[in-house]
């Protein structure tokens, strides 16, 4: 971990993309093939993280109109996601109330959205679950600092 | 020596045996020969090979026997009676990439769950997780009998679709087993048969595949999936946390078939409307009796709650949640295929709890 990664940023989401794509047991059991593009929505940021076949292609910085065309995407107040990296850290994977499946259940609207209607497309989030927590679990290999952020 | 009477050959003899002259007659039979396909980034998926007449999918598969699609077929072979024939009875097209998706995302709980996570648990919870996985393993059990009741009776045009069932059996083979395992891993057992009305209702339709969709997507496995994600978040430790996630996702591909060829055939097929909305109601009347048996909600109350003690008030408390996230998201179902979805018309086990 020889450099850090300030959390939400792009360097930081590509130094995630590199452990996960790296690492085998991100495609071990329970995970595997993953087509989908993934919106994240981390206070006034948006990122798209996209995955194909067995890996993540690509990570970028994009904005809010763009959401319109991920298949999904997760958002949570800014405090939710810190807690939620610092607990991955801590454990080298997410466990208890941080795990994606629980942080869906325990939030009113769920934190995955979309904003096409197509519930096809919504499903993908629990179909490639897994694959997403792998994805998060993978930065517990990384330095994450916190960008300072007061919730809106 | 060759035995004359037999026409085998001893070792050493050089005599040509007496067989027939081959013809090779059979080659140069294709319906399209030099097809190539080609593997992409995801390797050679099933959907890849759908190219040229092999790629042709039809509205109506007429042929009564085993033919391959794209094969030629055997002449005056005997009719084997598949019943579901028409692309609208069982079509899906995300069939082919979830087949594809379930081979490649497989885990085997055998060696891919962390067994030894798992400690001793107070009597009353260890009993009601038994119960619980009792009732999901059941379940699985039906599930298996209806996708296999059903199989066999569709016709081989559709292998995507065939292909994927047969994988949605192995996985609920996998779910009766990673919960059997569970159930007998921690010094419990099993516990008490389901009372099964709905068990019935999906193993005893006949009237159409799509219609036993209706119940077995929306219904049951809904239902499954989402008691598998309360558990997730209610396990209590990382064998079961294991067991819940991969068996969600397995869930979700059902699911995903089940509202795509829902979508489909009620798109092309302006019969199937009624039959699916009178399944679908009858379907929760009967789970809605299998919901008036205490022991599944008791249990889950339990597991939830901690404890007995816990169960009363706060377990019962997150049943009643369960109950409710899986009433809206088979209502957003029913809304996102353009069917009835009034709160207010389902059975009473399932209304929003100030209703009851």
């Amino acid at each position: 971990m020889a450099s850090e990664f300030t959390f939400p940023s792009l360097d930081w989401l590509q130094a995630v993309r590199e452990v996960f794509n790296t690492t085998d047991m991100y495609r071990g059991a329970g995970s595997g093939r993953c087509d989908c593009v993934v919106g994240l929505k981390i206070e006034g940021a948006v990122f798209i993280v996209e995955f194909e076949g067995f890996g993540c292609t690509g990570v970028r910085q994009a904005n809010e109109a763009e959401l319109e065309n991920v298949d999904f995407y997760l958002d949570m107040p800014y405090e939710l996601w810190k807690s939620m990296l610092e607990n991955i850290s801590a454990n080298n994977h997410a466990i208890g109330e941080f795990t994606l499946n629980t942080l869906d259940l325990g939030m009113e609207q769920g934190i995955a959205h979309s904003k096409h209607e197509d519930q096809y497309r919504q499903d993908l989030f629990v179909r490639y679950n897994q694959t997403m927590q792998f994805f998060f679990d993978a930065s517990h290999r990384i330095s994450t600092t916190f960008e300072e952020i007061v919730a809106s | 020596m060759a035995d004359s009477q037999t026409g085998t050959k001893s070792a050493g003899d050089s005599r040509p045996m007496d067989i027939p002259e081959p013809k090779f007659n059979w080659m140069n039979q294709s319906r399209q020969w030099g097809t190539r396909v080609t593997p992409d980034k995801k390797g050679l998926t099933l959907d890849k090979t759908n190219v040229g007449i092999y790629g042709e999918v039809p509205q109506r598969w007429g042929d009564q026997g085993r033919n391959p699609r794209g094969a030629i077929p055997v002449k005056g072979a005997l009719p084997i009676g598949y019943s579901v024939t028409q692309k609208t009875e069982l079509w899906a097209d995300c069939a082919a990439e979830l087949y594809e998706e379930a081979i490649q995302r497989r885990w085997a709980p055998a060696t891919d769950v962390p067994w030894s996570s798992i400690q001793p648990l107070p009597n009353d919870v260890e009993v009601a997780i038994c119960q619980v996985c009792t009732e999901i393993l059941q379940y699985a059990n039906i599930d298996i009998e209806v996708l296999t009741n059903w199989q066999h009776r569709m016709s081989y045009g559709y292998h995507e679709v065939k292909q994927f069932l047969a994988t949605a059996s192995l996985d609920a083979a996998r779910r009766y087993e990673a919960f059997r395992k569970r159930a007998l891993i921690n010094g419990g057992g099993l516990g008490l048969e389901p009372t099964g009305q709905a068990n019935r209702f999906l193993l005893e339709s006949r009237g159409g595949w799509t219609e036993t969709v209706a119940g077995l997507a929306l219904i049951r496995t809904l239902f499954v999936a989402t008691v598998c994600e309360y558990l997730y978040k209610h396990s209590y430790n990382d064998a079961e946390r294991v067991v819940y996630s991969f068996v969600i996702q397995d869930l979700a591909r059902l699911l995903t078939y089940g509202v795509e060829h829902l979508k489909f055939s009620l798109a092309h097929d302006d019969e199937r409307r009624g039959s699916v909305i009178t399944m679908i109601a009858i379907g929760l009347g009967m789970f809605a009796r299998d919901l008036r048996d205490p022991v599944l909600r008791e249990a889950l109350a339990i597991v939830f709650g901690g404890g007995i003690s816990g169960a009363r008030n706060e377990g019962m408390s997150i049943y009643y949640d369960l109950i409710e996230d899986f009433r809206e998201r088979h209502l957003a179902m029913r809304r996102w295929l353009d069917l009835p979805a009034d709160a207010a018309t389902m059975p009473r086990a399932f209304r929003p709890r100030d209703q009851n």
